[in-house]
């Protein structure tokens, strides 16, 4: 095993992807520096061909990405902010989400869509959303989004050879997180949820940081309430299957999700557990997530976005 | 190339036939035998026919447009129309003999216009990272130029040099929008300037000029000189859509000013030339139009006689949506 920053396991598997596919390689605006990180020290190793900068042209880039995945390449998009997926999504929810299947299946598109989500660093409206609900909601495409630098490091490599579009979206208030990962080679399947604590008395799901908040109330709780936190690692596919069997045994959940509430991923799971398991329920499904309000900037950030204390208050309140 | 009598004769048979098969959606649409959309492209053949008929690879990429829903572009590839009959129909033809459209580098259309030019950036950007001397032909109308995504396309398939022809079929309309009251410019080719690359504008009924412009700009894909734009001029003959009005703006749209362009029909301009320049006899181009007819009328009982296209189930909708 070897310690490793969350940062640093996306830029090895991306190194690695790089070193065994020569058909993979990388587009993006600025990408050679890099904002965050991600791509650091790539293209003194893979050269400018393999790593490109482009001008600010999500669309170009975006649509540069699926038309390069129907005709033999993988690439990598890259996005900076998840917040400027946006101009791009007739690109990325309708081509690439519905060109195969347009296309009866004769095609595919084997295109990651990367960039960093989230909040907790006060940098406003459309710098620090979590537009997860889009790509859920579209189907076609595929959304990892690592909560820690293994998960990281495995879902990337996964997500690069998969044969379809994939959404990455890690989170930009992770990225100095250090963990533990082999020194082999591994992956991280796809539609697999980690039980990232396991618990008998609540089940609470969370993707990205909020994994790491889930975490933090388990343990803040733990002489009281034992909690299972599950952290599905990709929310399409989805492994329904180890949450219901989770809320099975304890009886209470609770989702966590960092998107807008308002027919959020929260809303999503939370019915999928009421349809399946609702005859093991003690309490009402809960769910902690974004406020119906654009992000305020700074310290108002709080407001809206999750805090450790509701999910805590969330937890008493289906323990009754 | 120099074009011998079988390339023009093969330009008018690609024509005649791109014509009679888009009629026949017309009739079927409006008499209600078929459902569905169908955007004419009658008037307009000597574009895809002149442009893809000689100038292209069997590995080049081809971005078509929905005017005629690509057959002119199809045909100029030679893929077979059952496929596209038995489409519109919704019948299922089963195996289709000839290359598919995605072996000729057609890999569809975009159902949002404009979706089509970043989608050529990235065949454009495997053709240079092949290293195989592919090329791209990018097809769009007028009405596309409105896109953000033709700057974004065009301004880096320019930067990196790709080898990508961009061919504007301007047939004046975006729908009910005349391109005079949507565009500052009296040619869409001179935005190539903005992307330092060479443009030419030329007449889109002739099918020999358009097949001339688009050899030149396909050379210079193909030697590494990368891209550039050349403007087709053509005109819309029918409404947008079947079923909708013919109007601009709001005002039908008269036979005056379509007169001049019926007059100058691509398909009447080359039998025109052909048979004064003595190049065919009357009677090889009557026997190409029966043959047409005739090809069409068959399709068409062809596809009369196909089921429906429905398979058993919808888990084959799983297949769809992902790869493996």
């Amino acid at each position: 095993m070897k310690n490793i920053t969350y940062v640093q396991a996306i830029n090895e598997a991306l190194a690695e992807e790089l070193e065994r596919d020569e058909k993979v390689f990388i587009i993006g605006e600025s990408i050679q520096q890099g904002a965050f990180g991600v791509t650091a020290g790539l293209v003194k190793r893979f050269g400018t061909d393999r790593i490109m900068d482009t001008p600010i042209s999500e669309t170009a880039i975006a649509g540069a990405a699926v038309g390069s995945a129907m005709t033999g390449y993988r690439p990598v998009a890259d996005f900076m902010f998840a917040d400027f997926m946006y101009i791009a999504f007739d690109e990325i929810l309708s081509k690439a989400a519905k060109w195969r299947f347009m296309h009866e299946g004769t095609q595919s598109i084997p295109a990651v869509f990367m960039a960093a989500m989230g909040g907790y660093l006060g940098l406003g409206a459309e710098h620090s959303q979590a537009p997860v609900s889009y790509y859920m909601h579209t189907p076609g495409i595929k959304i990892a989004i690592p909560s820690t630098p293994y998960d990281a490091k495995g879902l990337m490599k996964t997500a690069i050879r998969d044969n379809n579009a994939v959404v990455f979206l890690y989170h930009k208030a992770l990225l100095g997180l250090a963990g533990q990962i082999p020194e082999e080679e591994y992956l991280v399947p796809l539609g697999k949820a980690d039980i990232k604590r396991q618990g008998d008395d609540v089940t609470l799901v969370a993707t990205g940081i909020q994994v790491h908040y889930a975490l933090t109330v388990a343990d803040q709780l733990k002489d009281k309430i034992n909690i299972e936190v599950i952290d599905p690692r990709s929310l399409e596919p989805l492994d329904i299957d180890t949450i219901i069997k989770s809320v099975e045994k304890t009886g209470r959940a609770i989702v966590v999700d960092e998107d807008i509430s308002r027919c959020g991923v929260a809303c999503e799971i939370a019915m999928q557990i009421v349809e399946r398991a609702f005859d093991f329920l003690d309490a009402p499904v809960q769910r902690i997530a974004a406020k119906n309000y654009p992000i305020p900037p700074g310290a108002m950030e709080r407001f809206v976005l999750p805090q450790v204390d509701q999910i805590a208050a969330a937890v008493k309140a289906v323990m009754g | 190339m120099k074009l011998e009598k079988e390339h023009l004769i093969k330009f008018y048979s690609l024509m005649v036939r791109s014509r009679k098969l888009d009629t026949l959606l017309i009739e079927a649409l409006n008499s209600g035998r078929m459902a569905g959309f169908y955007h004419a492209g009658q008037g307009e053949e000597g574009v895809g026919v002149g442009a893809c008929t000689f100038n292209m690879r069997d590995d080049d990429y081809l971005y078509p447009h929905h005017r005629g829903h690509a057959i002119s572009f199809n045909l100029a590839r030679g893929i077979s129309p059952k496929g596209w009959v038995c489409r519109h129909f919704d019948k299922n033809p089963g195996e289709v003999e000839g290359p598919r459209p995605e072996e000729r580098g057609i890999f569809g259309i975009s159902g949002t216009i404009g979706g089509g030019f970043v989608l050529s950036l990235g065949w454009g950007l495997t053709a240079k990272k092949n290293k195989k001397g592919q090329v791209t032909l990018s097809f769009f109308g007028d009405g596309a130029s409105g896109r953000g995504t033709l700057h974004e396309a065009m301004n880096l398939a320019s930067v990196w040099k790709l080898p990508i022809v961009w061919v504007c079929e301007n047939n004046q309309f975006g729908q009910f929008v005349p391109i005079k009251d949507a565009f500052a410019r009296e040619d869409i080719a001179d935005l190539a300037a903005g992307y330092n690359m060479p443009s030419a504008v030329v007449d889109g009924q002739d099918v020999i000029a358009v097949h001339e412009a688009i050899e030149a700009a396909v050379q210079r894909a193909r030697s590494g000189d990368g891209p550039s734009l050349i403007e087709c001029k053509t005109c819309r003959m029918r409404a947008h859509a079947e079923g909708v009005p013919d109007v601009n703006h709001t005002q039908m749209r008269s036979e005056e000013d379509k007169a001049p362009w019926r007059k100058r029909d691509p398909i009447i301009l080359l039998k025109e030339k052909l048979l004064a320049q003595g190049i065919v006899k009357e009677e090889e181009l009557t026997r190409i139009e029966q043959e047409a007819e005739k090809e069409v009328a068959d399709l068409d009982q062809f596809q009369a006689q196909c089921p429906v296209m429905l398979p058993k189930d919808a888990s084959i909708l799983d297949d769809f949506l992902y790869a493996k």
